[in-house]
């Protein structure tokens, strides 16, 4: 592909061959600067597919994520993610990570340790809930929140997780997380 | 990609059209996967942010307010799953130690791969020289280039998203990070 003048990016107001750059003087200057500057950079972008490339199995488990645009489940979106919101205390290390996810009223804490994921629904209610582990889920671990809204359990050992609960007569599932 | 396709597209996969996923996918991937590397993360990390944030994409489908941002929505995501990698390795470490950050991939050196790609057989002495020096940039200049050379090409507004950089200061940066590529891979060949 060649897209020395990056034509195809046309609602991109600002052009690639934004000069003023510093010293160049005339226009023509500019364009062989610019048309210099696109030929590495189409260069390197061959380098890239070569050397460092979307590895394949990567892009088909982004295909097969198209099983998981879910519209019948209400999204509960993370609110709270102590890797972002809290400030670690010095010198405290192996902190668990505390993530909250919110939907309406409905909240579920859930702390990830070494040892799996600890959870607690707001307001207290039972639930069923199965740990998703990707776009083909062999059989998801399913956990059980007693009537208190608590809930324990394993994780997957690697990759995004997310959490699809049962309260009700409602199903919502949770944004996926790296644990 | 083109903004006005990826809207479609978009709109297309909320009604349920799987190709046009497909199309997304094919067309914002390498994107996805140059914000990631941007940011240095290892294979097994960089494996688990990509999936991450292309389940999450699954699930904002139909949510996403500008489908035709849909692009700079990815961008974002991966920058921000990227950054809280980096963090989770600072929590995990009392130091502040910077080379910790220059944590690469170790299971698979680019001379490998090049070897591996008989495509590249015959200009690979020239790619070689090319990705060594361009891993020798300065941090900022390496970031920058290494979003720019997702294929297809980022708008700038994507770029934005991905470095959290001002739209209006990339095409400068740019300029002056290919002449000072430009300038090693010269003074390299003069040597």
């Amino acid at each position: 592909m060649n897209h020395i003048d990056n034509g195809d990016n046309g609602s991109n107001g600002d052009n690639r061959a934004a000069g003023a750059d510093d010293g160049f003087g005339g226009e023509s200057v500019l364009d062989e600067a610019e048309f210099g500057a696109g030929l590495l950079e189409e260069e390197l972008r061959q380098a890239a597919a070569i050397l460092d490339p979307v590895p394949p199995e990567l892009r088909r488990l982004a295909v097969d994520a198209y099983a998981l645009h879910d519209l019948d489940a209400r999204l509960a979106e993370l609110t709270f993610d102590s890797l972002v919101d809290a400030i670690p205390v010095r010198g405290a290390t192996d902190v668990p990570r505390m993530l909250t996810f919110r939907t309406g009223e409905l909240s579920v804490d859930v702390e990830v340790t070494a040892h799996g994921l600890i959870g607690q629904l707001l307001p207290p209610q039972p639930a069923r809930i199965e740990v998703l582990g990707g776009p083909h889920p062999a059989a998801p671990a399913t956990l059980t929140a007693d009537t208190m809204g608590r809930f324990a359990g394993e994780l997957p050992r690697t990759g995004p997780f997310a959490l699809r609960l049962r309260t009700g007569g409602e199903v919502v599932v949770t944004e996926w997380m790296r644990a | 990609m083109d903004r006005a396709d990826v809207g479609a597209l978009v709109q297309s996969a909320v009604d349920g059209d799987a190709a046009a996923w497909k199309a997304l996918v094919e067309g914002l991937s390498p994107l996805v996967w140059s914000v990631v590397r941007a940011h240095r993360l290892s294979d097994a990390d960089a494996h688990e942010v990509y999936q991450t944030v292309w389940f999450r994409f699954a699930q904002h489908l139909g949510r996403i307010r500008e489908p035709h941002k849909a692009g700079s929505w990815l961008a974002t995501t991966a920058r921000n799953e990227s950054l809280k990698v980096i963090r989770g390795w600072q929590r995990l470490t009392p130091t502040d130690d910077p080379h910790l950050l220059d944590r690469v991939s170790e299971d698979r050196t680019p001379e490998q791969s090049l070897l591996d790609s008989e495509e590249a057989a015959a200009q690979s002495e020239r790619v070689r020289r090319l990705w060594q020096e361009f891993e020798e940039l300065g941090e900022r200049c390496r970031q920058l280039l290494r979003v720019l050379m997702a294929s297809p090409p980022p708008s700038y507004q994507e770029v934005s998203a991905a470095l959290g950089i001002a739209v209006g200061s990339i095409g400068p940066l740019r300029q002056r990070c290919l002449r000072r590529l430009r300038a090693r891979l010269d003074a390299r060949g003069a040597s």
